[in-house]
């Protein structure tokens, strides 16, 4: 905050108090949940309260990696990415529009937006079922991939709406005065600057589709185009919960999530604060 | 040149894939597990090398989700052609008219007079026509975990209800353990409607007049056995929202000693307990000296709206033919359907001889619940449930939630009578 | 194309040259794409959903449909589980939404100052939102059984607990259970979002507060807060609309028990569909949420119109 002033010690050491409270607080649960994945099966139960098992083991990451779960996996992977990418392009041309124009149905829209977010996405499900179904559309990735898109678009327009804002429109006006149409001057000149903004709501919404469950359990039957979610609840049996094998497939899954999320943080955050001042 | 050759090469490269083939069929499992689907993989495969021409497509629903899935999934008009049918939903889509009706052709089918009486009376169980050919039995007896029982002084294992509820007592009394695996969460009804009936002396649930009996004296003298398990500290605290992992987790983790369950169950344990840890008895008896252990059923359907019906009962009669009944009974743990079959060795180790003393004795009366009711699911999954945790957390008494109970259930049971 | 107007305004030609285009056209053009897949695929099913809360729906009998005007609406009021949970939403929601906030906004003003390992440091901590939301959940379920998880033992040792049990199977702490695993996995939104905010405060305004010399908590009331104020109330109105319809982790962590104790509106909206199979009492339960979601959110936007022109 201030540099004029010498931290006391207390502060120093209240600081970084609460930065290892923080880091404990957030990576706990990450570390249980890979450590079950490394314990045998025979240890889950009677070593349950150990912080670290007694003997380690890859044998479950073996077996995910034998089953059905790679096709998951890259089942999961076309089905993000491509809502990301979607959803993107997408919601910078609404954020865009937002920023920049001002025009009549502004504020509807803007209601209409946040209203899709106020209900239990379970009441259209049926509606949207039916929707696929007569498109004979089940049991595709296509299918899913643009309802993750139209799910993701507000919050991403508002990412992108933030992102815009903090670009100044004299840029694309000087662009318009050397006499390209707006988007044109868009592409070439404003595009450049939203990398950052674009990256970020890329990660954003990747994040949010690879861990979809419910749409991706009604709309999808077949093995071959199950995404991971559903193919993780494969694993929850009538008999038992196979929880080793289960948490390493979590494990993996994390993955993706979050080496990707860790890489865009920062647009986000960067992105964020130029748009923040207009609120 | 171009416009010849693609569709040339097209059509070439399909009869070249044999992907072609001319009927297709979609089998849908909802009780799912990695090994099932092995062997059920194996029985199809088998099929349809036997069967030229005919591809069969298995889809596995996780069992969590499988009852919305399916639902949907018919609601929407993906509808399978065979599908794995737990009696439970038998009636629902029976009720509905949306299954074919099988009597003919068991008639016609080379195994048919193999089966058991039993199993065609479970096939005509909801509508009182064959909707569905059942694969095997599920029947409740009593796990119990001998090193436990040994530690608690408990000679011999309980053949009564109130032998079951002091050694239940006496495990409770040994530090961190505790006497019965109670399932309070979802699923645990059957729990509920052995202890009234033992204590009843009866497993009707209607009385001539069609009035339920589940809030008679006796019966809710069961219910109350439960409760005082519970609130006498004799099932773990938390046991009041535990579903089946969680109490066949508790019983091979050796935190609970008693516990009530299916043969499928023995497949988890036994992979997990040494056999010579635990061991299975017919229920508690009652009073009356009669125990009405539950008894449920699966088996496979076929959706009226199939366009392949006699290649989906040939599939559905090559599942169910001596042979693969008796390999995928094995397997997934139920009880198979031919005559006959319970003499396998398989069937004859110490682990199974509870269930065959149940079946042998008349003093084990077993008992099918009243999945005919239309609402039934609903009354075993959410008022049941929910009542009985009230009671259980000592919000309700049993005599309040009896009633409730039997409200319902009398009403459920004269819409039905009203269909006949 | 013609224009309206052909004057040349100095420094913005373009924008003033088709008033027409610019004003009522243009928009539409960016904005397209995204209002078609909204309505297709959110706005039209939505109608219909709001639809069957005047029906009555039986999922498998689809022909049994009929039209029963409000008669869902008023065994809503009469049915005493929906209070039930309109209470435990209430709960639910604003228990996590306070201390998600209040943790998120301490991450943030941690974030804002300087400190060595701060990059890898801020990467880690943002995490638990990259995770998917059902393994949480599951994560904690099985960091909340005392057979094989550290936090019924640890709760007892801090004397929270009389004795290590699973808070999950009682009514009146289950609730607890999904709030902490909800409030892990919502610091993140609020750290990035206040961060930001916080990152746009200019430095000079503290610079000049501590030459006049304004007190910690004085910077942070007139300087901080009133700057981060818009963002706060965006975040936080759209935070409170996901959390009270998010029912995932309830789901996964209590079932909505024991005995209802934890079931909000959305579960409650899922054990009718699909339980119970009663697809018009389920809209209607989702309607009921989605109204009072709806003045939530005008109470909210009035509030911050009348502190903005303060």
């Amino acid at each position: 905050m201030s540099t004029l002033t010498q931290p006391s010690a207390l502060r120093t050491t209240g600081k970084y108090a609460a930065i290892g409270f923080y880091l404990l607080f957030a990576l706990f649960p990450i570390y249980w949940l890979v450590k079950i994945a490394l314990t045998p099966d025979a240890l889950i139960y009677s070593e349950g309260t150990r912080m670290i098992p007694s003997a380690l083991t890859l044998e479950n990451f073996a077996a995910v990696l034998q089953s059905d779960f790679l096709s998951y996996f890259a089942n999961s992977l076309v089905v993000s990415l491509g809502a990301a990418a979607g959803t993107t392009l997408v919601a910078a041309g609404a954020g865009y529009c937002f920023s920049r124009f001002r025009f009549a149905g502004k504020k509807v829209i803007i209601a209409l937006l946040l209203i899709t977010q106020m209900f239990p996405l379970l009441m259209i499900i049926a509606p949207i079922y039916k929707i696929v179904a007569s498109l004979g559309l089940l049991n595709s990735l296509v299918s899913l991939i643009v309802v993750y898109t139209a799910f993701n678009i507000p919050f991403a327009t508002f990412l992108m709406q933030s992102f815009f804002d903090g670009i100044p429109e004299d840029l694309e006006e000087a662009a318009m005065m050397d006499g390209c149409t707006r988007f044109q001057a868009l592409r070439k000149v404003v595009f450049p600057l939203t990398l950052p903004g674009l990256g970020a709501t890329l990660g954003f919404v990747f994040t949010a589709a690879w861990s979809e469950l419910l749409f991706a359990l009604m709309l999808i039957s077949k093995n071959d185009t199950m995404t991971f979610p559903v193919g993780l609840l494969t694993f929850v049996s009538k008999f038992s919960v196979d929880w080793g094998q289960m948490m390493a497939a979590g494990t993996l899954a994390l993955i993706p999530s979050c080496l990707f999320f860790i890489f865009i943080q920062r647009y986000l955050v960067q992105g964020l604060t130029s748009g923040a001042v207009k609120g | 040149m171009k416009p010849i050759a693609l569709p040339t090469a097209l059509t070439a490269a399909l009869m070249a894939s044999g992907a072609y083939a001319e009927t297709r069929l979609k089998l849908v499992e909802v009780i799912t597990s990695p090994e099932r689907t092995q062997v059920l993989q194996e029985l199809v495969d088998e099929y349809e090398a036997a069967n030229e021409g005919v591809e069969v497509e298995i889809v596995s629903l996780p069992w969590g989700q499988a009852f919305e899935k399916l639902a949907t999934m018919v609601a929407g008009g993906d509808i399978p052609d065979v599908v794995e049918m737990p009696e439970r939903w038998l009636s629902l889509y029976a009720g509905a008219d949306k299954l074919v009706n099988l009597e003919e052709h068991i008639a016609g089918w080379e195994h048919g007079d193999t089966l058991s009486d039993k199993t065609m009376d479970m096939a005509r169980y909801a509508g009182g026509e064959a909707h569905m050919l059942p694969y095997g039995f599920y029947l409740r007896a009593m796990f119990y975990n001998k090193k436990l029982l040994d530690e608690a002084g408990v000679d011999a294992p309980p053949k009564t209800m109130e032998e079951f509820r002091q050694a239940a007592a006496a495990v409770s009394a040994l530090d961190g353990k505790s006497g019965y695996c109670l399932r309070g969460g979802p699923g645990g009804l059957n729990a509920w409607v052995m202890m009234a009936a033992a204590m009843n002396g009866t497993n009707e649930f209607f009385t001539e007049d069609g009035q339920s009996r589940i809030n008679e004296p006796g019966s809710v003298e069961g219910l109350q056995f439960l409760i005082d398990m519970y609130q006498d500290g004799n099932a773990p605290r938390d046991s009041v929202n535990w579903g089946f992992n969680e109490i066949v987790a508790g019983f091979y983790s050796g935190t609970c000693a008693f516990l009530d369950q299916d043969p499928d169950a023995l497949i988890a344990v036994a992979e997990r307990m040494p056999a010579e840890d635990f061991a299975v008895i017919p229920m508690p008896v009652g009073p009356s000296g009669k125990a009405f252990p539950t008894m449920g059923f699966v088996g496979w359907s076929i959706f009226n709206s199939t366009e392949h019906e006699d290649e989906a009962f040939d599939l559905v009669a090559h599942l169910s033919s001596p042979e693969a009944n008796a390999t995928w009974t094995k397997r997934v743990g139920v009880i198979p359907i031919h005559e006959g079959a319970d003499e396998d060795p398989h069937f004859k180790t110490e682990q199974f001889a509870g269930w065959f003393e149940t079946m042998e004795s008349a003093d084990y009366v077993p008992t099918i619940m009243p999945s005919y009711l239309e609402q039934f699911g609903y009354f075993a999954d959410s008022i049941a449930l929910d009542s009985s945790q009230e009671a259980l957390l000592g919000q309700r008494s049993a005599q309040e939630i009896a009633d409730e109970w039997a409200g319902f259930l009398t009403e459920q049971y004269a819409e039905w009578k009203s269909e006949q | 194309m013609t224009s309206l107007t052909d004057t040349v305004v100095p420094g913005k030609p373009w924008a003033r040259r088709s008033f027409y285009l610019s004003y009522m056209v243009e928009p539409y053009l960016y904005i397209g794409p995204a209002l078609v897949l909204i309505g297709a695929v959110i706005l039209f099913p939505l109608i219909f959903g709001i639809s069957y809360s005047f029906q009555s729906i039986a999922l498998l009998k689809p022909f049994d449909t009929g039209w029963v005007g409000f008669e869902n609406y008023i065994d809503l009021w009469t049915d005493a589980k929906f209070w039930r949970a309109i209470e435990n939403t209430a709960w639910w929601t604003f228990g996590s939404l306070a201390f998600q906030f209040s943790l998120g906004l301490g991450l943030a003003l941690i974030l804002n100052t300087a400190f060595p390992g701060k990059r890898l440091f801020q990467a880690l901590v943002f995490l638990p939102w990259a995770v998917p939301t059902f393994l949480t959940a599951l994560t904690f379920a099985w960091l909340f059984n005392p057979v094989i998880g550290p936090f019924p033992h640890w709760l007892a040792a801090l004397g929270i607990l009389d004795e290590p049990y699973n808070i999950l199977g009682d009514p009146s702490l289950a609730m607890w259970g999904p709030i902490l695993a909800n409030i892990w996995f919502g610091v993140p939104f609020f750290a990035i979002t206040l961060l930001a905010a916080l990152q746009s405060i200019p430095g000079e305004l503290y610079e000049a507060a501590e030459m006049d010399g304004a007190s910690d908590w004085q910077c942070f009331a007139k300087i901080t807060l009133p700057y981060l104020a818009p963002m706060i109330t965006i975040t936080v109105m759209l935070r409170t609309i996901w959390i009270a319809n998010f029912a995932d982790m309830i789901y996964v962590m209590t079932g909505g028990g024991p005995a209802g104790s934890t079931e909000i509106l959305s579960s409650y909206v899922f054990t009718t569909a699909f339980r119970k199979l009663d697809f018009g009492y389920a809209s209607a339960i989702a309607v009921a949420l989605l109204f009072i979601l709806l003045i939530y959110a005008l109470i909210l936007l009035v509030v911050r119109q009348k502190l903005v022109k303060v």
